[in-house]
This record gives structure tokens, sequence and C-alpha cells, in this order.
């Protein structure tokens, strides 16, 4: 477009900066014969911005897929499957909205020289009625890497923002998102991600297969401490993208093998009986026995959670052991209160992220490395697609 | 036996790192081992499959040893990303224009030549710009990010002065056994 304009040549742009500040009439038109009806004069326009109302509960935000997308998060009407608009971010930049929908936060990294140079990390704020840059904290340090949900999340009064930091010790930072300042780094030696529960309290993964349970005392202070170990990390672990049924602070954490963890964030947490999403629809449980090809969950954002009716959609692959990131061709619903197989839909071809709306109505979005499927959450049609730009990270309104 | 002893010395090596140091202090530490790290090449991190190597992978039934820049060569069982080999560099050299990252992570793949497992050290080339060829994403017994001593989705470029990422390479340490 740049070179276009240029080679318009000064003239054209000249017009261009006159129509821009309103001084120029309609272009000049052919002369119309004079018995004919004359369309009326096209009216000048002043340049502005389309005004954002917030995230509706119909609408998605996705980033692109780092080093092979053009970075940004960008906002899709699942009504219309329509580009709504879009913020600017970083490569390997991690983002969640606050409960008013409107407010964006994106955890980004930038240097002075693009590929070197100084080291800025930063949480950006975006907001206002346009979606505009309202400011930036400055943070001591990201996670650098492909893309995972849970690197990046606010406490659930949003209050406070956490963001996992490896450099190479793990760390998460606490932000005081009111104060826009940030209150303390926690480390969580041998652990990763954040899923935060109560006022200020967060969990991490941990290598060793259990969770690390930080939580303040009455002054403020972040103590540290183990749970036991919940799953086999050698032969099945969990996925780094798990769910979080955040009103009842139930975290599902599901295995490469897919037995769903469930576990009750908090300081001290509680750890229910595995279950096995292949049993819950009437197969043997997967396992990582070598050879052994089945169903199984795999991809990249591979769950997605609706709160109201407690399902839980799976991208499903028919692959071996370890084939954990393998898109789906299908995405699997399954009821987490009964561990029940509700429904199987199909997708065109393999999805790799999944994101589901929480509303009455609710869609479901399965994407590709290039297209966007827009299906009915309760019977799985497709009914609208658009093609997208690689994706990394999924968020819909209140997830 | 022999795997958990090389996996908890990995670990413990991790835990006493990140117990002990700041972060900065961390990076600073980092380093000074990175200048010592030709002495040591299996550090900071490694890791060993639980798997019984004695019958081999999914990913392994299927490998070859003759084509490195196909994704199923042997070597790239754990690789995520571009191969180095089709970028004009090799398994164990970047490509020019680009810098090795001192720190990697870790896998065990079987040579299909002699049904032996290799440790390998996966270590991204930085600075260049995205090599964008030959991509391909080895996941067997790749762990999570929270197990980061043997996940491919960091961009392992930690301790080089660029965080560009340019491609992979899938360099052999020594046997796994």
């Amino acid at each position: 477009m740049k070179r276009l304009a240029r080679r318009r040549g000064a003239s054209g742009v000249a017009a261009v900066l006159l129509s821009s500040a309103g001084w120029l009439a309609a272009p000049a038109q052919a002369a119309a014969p004079a018995d004919q009806a004359t369309p009326p004069v096209l009216q000048s326009e002043t340049a502005g911005v389309t005004p954002f109302p917030g995230l509706t509960p119909h609408e998605l935000a996705y980033s692109a897929m780092d080093a092979i997308a053009p970075p940004g998060i960008r906002i899709i009407d699942g009504d219309t499957a329509k580009l709504v608009g879009t913020v600017y971010s970083s490569e390997y930049a991690n983002f969640v909205w606050a409960p008013d929908n409107r407010t964006l936060y994106v955890s980004e990294t930038y240097w002075t020289m693009g590929n070197r140079g100084k080291r800025e990390d930063v949480l950006s704020i975006y907001g206002g009625p346009m979606l505009q840059n309202q400011g930036e904290i400055a943070l001591p340090g990201r996670m650098i890497s492909d893309p995972k949900t849970h690197t990046f999340a606010l406490s659930p009064d949003a209050h406070y923002a956490y963001d996992y930091s490896f450099q190479p010790a793990p760390s998460v930072t606490v932000i005081d998102l009111k104060q826009r300042k940030v209150l303390t780094s926690v480390e969580v030696p041998g652990c990763g991600l954040v899923f935060p529960f109560g006022e200020r309290g967060f969990a991490s993964l941990c290598g060793d297969g259990s969770l690390a349970v930080a939580d303040t005392d009455a002054k403020g202070q972040y103590s540290v401490h183990r749970s036991k170990r919940f799953f086999d990390i050698m032969n099945d672990p969990v996925f780094d993208e798990s769910v979080v049924d955040r009103k009842s602070g139930v975290a599902l954490f599901i295995s490469y093998d897919g037995w769903v963890h469930p576990v009750h964030l908090g300081d001290q947490p509680r750890f229910d009986k595995p279950w096995s999403i292949e049993e819950a629809a009437g197969l043997s449980a997967a396992t990582s026995q070598v050879g052994q090809i089945t169903w199984r969950p795999g991809g990249q954002v591979l769950a997605a959670y609706q709160e109201a009716t407690g399902r839980l959609f799976v991208t499903m692959h028919e692959g071996h052991p370890w084939s954990s990131e393998q898109g789906g061709s299908q995405v699997w619903v399954l009821d987490v209160r009964q561990h029940r197989l509700l429904k199987r839909f199909d997708v065109p071809e393999a999805a790799t992220l999944v994101a589901v709306t929480q509303d009455a109505q609710p869609l479901l979005f399965a994407l590709s490395d290039g297209w966007l499927w827009v299906m009915s959450a309760d019977s799985g049609a497709v009914l609208r697609a658009t093609q997208v730009v690689p994706p990394g990270l999924v968020r819909v309104r209140g997830h | 036996m022999k795997r958990l002893l090389v996996d908890n010395f990995g670990e413990r090596l991790t835990r006493r790192l990140a117990g002990r140091l700041s972060r900065r202090s961390a990076l600073a530490r980092l380093g000074a081992l990175l200048v010592a790290a030709p002495a040591f090449p299996l550090l900071p991190v490694q890791r060993a499959r639980a798997a019984d190597e004695s019958k081999g992978t999914d990913f392994s039934r299927e490998a070859q040893a003759n084509d490195n820049t196909a994704c199923n060569y042997w070597r790239y069982c754990g690789i995520d990303g571009n191969l180095c080999a089709c970028c004009g560099g090799s398994m164990h050299s970047c490509p020019p224009g680009s810098q090795p990252s001192p720190t990697s992570w870790i896998g065990s793949c079987i040579n299909p030549a002699d049904q032996r497992s290799y440790l390998i050290a996966y270590r991204d080339c930085c600075g260049a710009s995205i090599c964008n060829k030959c991509a391909c994403l080895g996941t067997d017994h790749a762990m999570p990010i929270y197990r980061p001593q043997a996940n491919n989705h960091i961009i392992w470029c930690i301790g080089a002065n660029t965080f560009e990422y340019h491609c992979s390479m899938a360099v052999l340490v020594g046997l796994a056994e």
C-alpha cells in the first residue's frame, strides 16, 4: 500500500492530505446528461476510529503463532466471522481481558534494536472507548516460549496479575493492577505456569508431578510449599493447557493419555480421583505403551470449558503415545460432573485450538493453522468459517 | 536406575540454582557457566526417558539414519522448529549469520543403525530471522513447559545475546545408556 501511494506522486499525496483534513469535497465526476437524475454529491468525511464497546459474548480474541505469523491480538465476531479489531503486540506475547471486557492486558517483550539491544518486558494496558494503549508496567522478566495460556493470568477479582517468568530460574511476578506496579516475584523452583486462586494465591505445576502452592500471610508475604505428587510426570504428564472452573476453583489437568485430574485449588489443594476421557467414551483407557493407537487428546490449546453446563471440549485424534501435539480430527464434548462423553464433533481439518463461549447460546471455536470454524457448541454444526493467521492463544469473554 | 540418577541430578541442579540465586544473579552465573559450557556438555540439565528402550518408541520405529533434512531422521525425536541442516548449517553447526545458544533442551533418541539410545542436545541458533525451512515437530517423550529441561516450546536462546529464533540443531552428546 505504501508503495502504491508513493507512485501516485506528490499531487496524489496532497489530495489525500486535503481530503483527510475535510477540505476536499467529492472527487470530480463526469458531467451527467441534464435529463438524468443526478445522484447527490458525496459528503466529505472525517477520519476516526470505530468504537469498541467491549468484547461481546460471541467474540473471540486470538494471538498469532510466534515467529511464523504477524504478531497482534485479533478480535473476531463469531456471529459474522468478521474481524472486529486488532491490538498490537510483540512476538511471544500473552494477553487477558479484565472482567469489564474492555480492558486488555498484554504481557510482552521488546528489544530496542529488534533482534538485539536492551530488552524490555512490559505489561501493556489497552482500553477506553477505542481500545487504545493506556500505558505499560515494566516487568522484571518473562518466559519467552511458544504460546501457553497459563503464563499470564489475573486474580479472580482482577486486582492482581501474575506473569510466569523463566530466565532460567522460574518465578511468578505479581503485579498490582490498581497501583500499576510490580509487587514481588515469587520463586517457584522446579515448577512453571500460574493458576490463580483466592485473593492472592496461585499454584504452579511442577516437574516432579506435584503442585507448588503460593499464598500470602497476614503481612502479605508469599510462601511456597509443595503438594503431593498427583500424576506420573515421566510416563503421562499433564498438558500445559488445562482448564479451570473459575466459580468452583477446580482445575482440570488433562494428561497426555487422556486422564483428567480434578484439583481443588487452594492453600491446601484437594485432589479428586482422576477419570479417563477414553473410558468416558466407552473405550479402554489410553496408555503410554509403544504402538497403542487410540483416541488421545492433542494439539495446542486443546481444551475449553463451559462453566454453566460443566462441559469440557477437547481436540482428539487417533494416535500413538506421545503424539501430544497432533491436532484433533474431532472435538469431544464431555460432562465433567458425570465423567461421560456427550458428543463427538467432526472438524473440517485437524484443529489444534478450541474455545467455547460462556453464554446460553454457546459457540465453539475450532482453529487450525489457517482456518477458524465457528460451530454450534450444542450440535457441532459448522455455522461459518474464516481464514486466520496461524493462531497462538485464544480467549473469550470470561475465559 | 542409572536413568533416574541422571534425571534426579538434573532436577537437583535446577532446584539448587533456582532456590539459591536471584534472577539477576542467576543470569550472571549462567554467563560464567556458559563460558565453561564446552567442559560440561551435559549441563545445564538433562532428562532420560522412562520408556522401555528395548522396545523402541513410536518415533524410533519409523526413524531413518540417512537423510538429516527429513523430520524422521533419528536424532529429531524431540526437536521442534526448523532444521539447521536445511538452513545452511548442520546438526551441530549454526548457519552463517546466526549464533548457537549456549543452553539447550535434551532428548534421548534411538539410532536405528545400532539400536542404541543417545543423548541429543537440541540447541537453537539465534539472531537471524527465522529460517522457515524444514519445520519439524518431534514429540517423543517431550515434556511440558513446567519441566523445561525436556521442553521444546521454550525459545532456547537463553544466554545468547539475542532471542531471535532461526533454527534448531540436534547435537549428539553421547550414549544415554
